[in-house]
């Protein structure tokens, strides 16, 4: 039992924590918090996606895109308050994906990550075309309506939160040990009664959801959408270089891949952006070489390695390697 | 729209097929997704650049090397990083290219800077009449060149022994290497000769348009395009899907107007791999 509410409750206590937080921390900080949490929580998306349901994705940027565009267009066109527009982006990202659903599910692996990356670039060349949101200079949003400062930063702790708490629900429940049997071996899970459409479905739209509210978060921080900028394929590479890094198929996994991959190469290293993109390069390398389940599981297994009695109750998120290394299956990343 | 559109789409769909051509092989040999065929591509016309534009010489002479070049950077690539990782895992290749196509764009761009550049030559901007058809001859040069590729590397995988040796090892690596075919090396050699591919279509990309060290990304994409729409293994599907692509891009931009022509290939594409991931030219499901 508290190995199943443990991580739900050290969650819910650090998004406590960030939450109250906010009107303490400055300017820089909040938009430094609120870019790394929204890599957070499209990291997560893509995690669920991609980690435990095995259809690895490179189109996270048409669902960031959409829900940055819904919101967009909803405050600059109609004048609704920004929550609404906000709930708007997950209503959209989610249409979004089940339209796309009908050719996406029928592809499998390889053209399953094909086939996203063509629908985010397709999205992206159409709404350059379209007058209505602005074409290729985007779309300015109303600055007045807007969250800002610490209020920003508490919807980017919600939507971090959910996402972490999707992929952790989904780490211990039924419902995921479905999805990695799907991942693992299809035909196997079929045989045994697991509906494939359904599941793979489900982990698709909720993962498009949750992107989608991250888009909103990004629209707000922007205040501006454009094809270059909201729609940009950046997102979607992130995504996946944040999730591999740090650990595809774990909870913790995405939180060291932001910190390392944003934090450390991106955030650090701003003057020197070529340096920076080609450390991204060679670390996603290495990783996919000599790592492949990415830092936090090698991170575990090495703590356990050298104090195997010194694991308690304390030291929880090492808890989460015996079982990830079990359910990871050797197919994945 | 008239005929000098559909002609001036049917040469660049030759470029087209020449880029996707490389990712075809790839794919259907080793199985592999290749994000950082782009970087090849653009790779080639950076390193004829070196020649073209700093010492004076013709594109089309620098093109041998410039291919050369490129499948002595992809050989060892193989041998020693992707070979290794798809015999581990299935995706970890597609997160190694993506990982290799990161670091292509930003040694481009340490390298050569952001600015545009392109490949001068004589025929770079003119034009020429065929049957009373005006168009740009570089197109036609490349479109040429395209053809003769195409039939080169069909030769080369039906007739000769190192061809027969490729087509086993894509059949069945375990027994062809039972055999005593070296799987390692004729995939090496794949990606390779991919690659040379690449180059070749990236100085004629360069001597077309200009390129930025970004400019990987899309023609991935259209390569891609290319290589649903013909399926994998038919070395004409390829040329055919090159073709078609072209084809139905300047009708999009003679109907629409220049920025749908993008959107036209990624949709195409979408659709083609949604409704018959097999690809339009070829009988018989792979996927």
């Amino acid at each position: 039992m508290i190995r199943r509410l443990g991580p739900a409750a050290a969650l819910l206590a650090v998004t406590v924590a960030c939450f109250t937080a906010a009107p303490a921390l400055s300017q820089g900080n909040l938009n430094l918090g609120v870019t790394m949490l929204t890599y957070l929580a499209i990291a997560q998306a893509w995690n669920m996606l991609a980690g435990y349901s095995g259809q690895v994705s490179l189109g996270a940027s048409a669902f960031v895109a959409t829900g940055g565009y819904a919101t967009g267009l909803m405050l600059a066109h109609t004048g609704l308050s920004w929550p609404l527009a906000f709930a708007g982006a997950a209503i959209a990202a989610t249409a979004l994906a089940v339209l796309l659903s009908v050719p996406l599910l029928r592809l499998r692996g390889d053209y399953f990550a094909i086939g996203t990356l063509a629908i985010s670039i397709a999205l992206q060349s159409l709404i350059s075309n379209w007058p209505w949101a602005g074409g290729a200079s985007g779309l300015v949003l109303p600055v007045g309506g807007l969250p800002s400062g610490g209020k920003l930063f508490q919807v980017a702790v919600i939507v971090a939160a959910a996402a972490t708490a999707v992929t952790l629900y989904t780490r211990q429940s039924g419902f995921g040990l479905r999805l990695a049997a799907i991942r693992d071996n299809e035909a196997a899970a079929a045989g045994l009664g697991v509906s494939v459409y359904r599941h793979r479905l489900a982990a698709l739209l909720v993962s498009s959801a949750i992107t989608g509210l991250a888009g909103a978060v990004v629209a707000f921080q922007f205040v501006v959408v454009s094809p270059d900028g909201i729609a940009s394929v950046n997102w979607s590479l992130n995504a996946v270089l944040m999730t591999i890094v740090g650990g595809a198929g774990t909870v913790i996994g995405p939180v060291i891949g932001v910190l390392i991959v944003y934090y450390g190469l991106t955030w650090e290293l701003q003057n020197q952006q070529t340096f920076s993109q080609i450390l991204e390069g060679l670390l996603l390398i290495a990783v996919v070489r000599f790592a492949p389940r990415g830092v936090w599981p090698l991170l575990c297994a090495s703590v356990r390695r050298v104090s195997d009695f010194r694991r308690t109750g304390a030291q929880e998120p090492a808890g989460e390697a015996p079982v990830t290394e079990d359910e990871l299956s050797k197919d994945l990343v | 729209m008239n005929l000098a559109t559909l002609a001036a789409g049917i040469l660049t769909g030759g470029l087209y097929a020449l880029i996707g051509l490389g990712i075809s092989i790839v794919f259907g040999v080793l199985g592999m997704m290749n994000l950082a065929h782009g970087e090849f591509v653009i790779g080639g016309a950076y390193l004829a650049s070196l020649l073209v534009i700093g010492a004076g010489w013709d594109p089309l002479a620098v093109l041998p090397l410039a291919m050369i070049a490129v499948a002595l950077i992809a050989y060892p690539l193989q041998r020693y990083l992707l070979t290794p990782l798809l015999r581990a895992s299935k995706t970890a290749p597609l997160v190694a290219t993506f990982g290799l196509l990161l670091l292509a764009e930003a040694l481009f761009q340490a390298a050569f800077g952001s600015h545009p550049k392109s490949l001068p030559a004589p025929y770079a901007a003119a034009g020429i009449s065929v049957f009373g058809i005006r168009v740009q001859a570089v197109y036609l040069i490349a479109f040429a060149l395209t053809v003769v590729l195409c039939a080169a590397t069909h030769l080369l995988l039906t007739r000769s022994r190192a061809g027969t040796a490729v087509r086993a090892a894509a059949a069945d690596p375990e027994t062809a290497a039972i055999l005593g075919i070296n799987v390692g090396r004729v995939y090496a050699m794949t990606l390779a000769g991919a690659a040379a591919l690449a180059a070749a279509g990236g100085v004629m990309t360069g001597v077309a348009q200009s390129f930025t060290p970004t400019s990987g990304l899309p023609l991935l994409l259209t390569g891609f395009a290319v290589m649903a729409l013909a399926g994998i293994g038919t070395v004409g599907g390829v040329l055919l899907a090159g073709v078609t692509l072209g084809v139905l891009q300047s009708v999009a931009v003679a109907l629409f107007g220049g920025g749908w022509s993008d959107v036209v290939v990624y949709l195409a594409f979408f659709l083609v791999l949604a409704i018959r991931p097999q690809g339009l030219f070829r009988r018989g499901a792979t996927a």
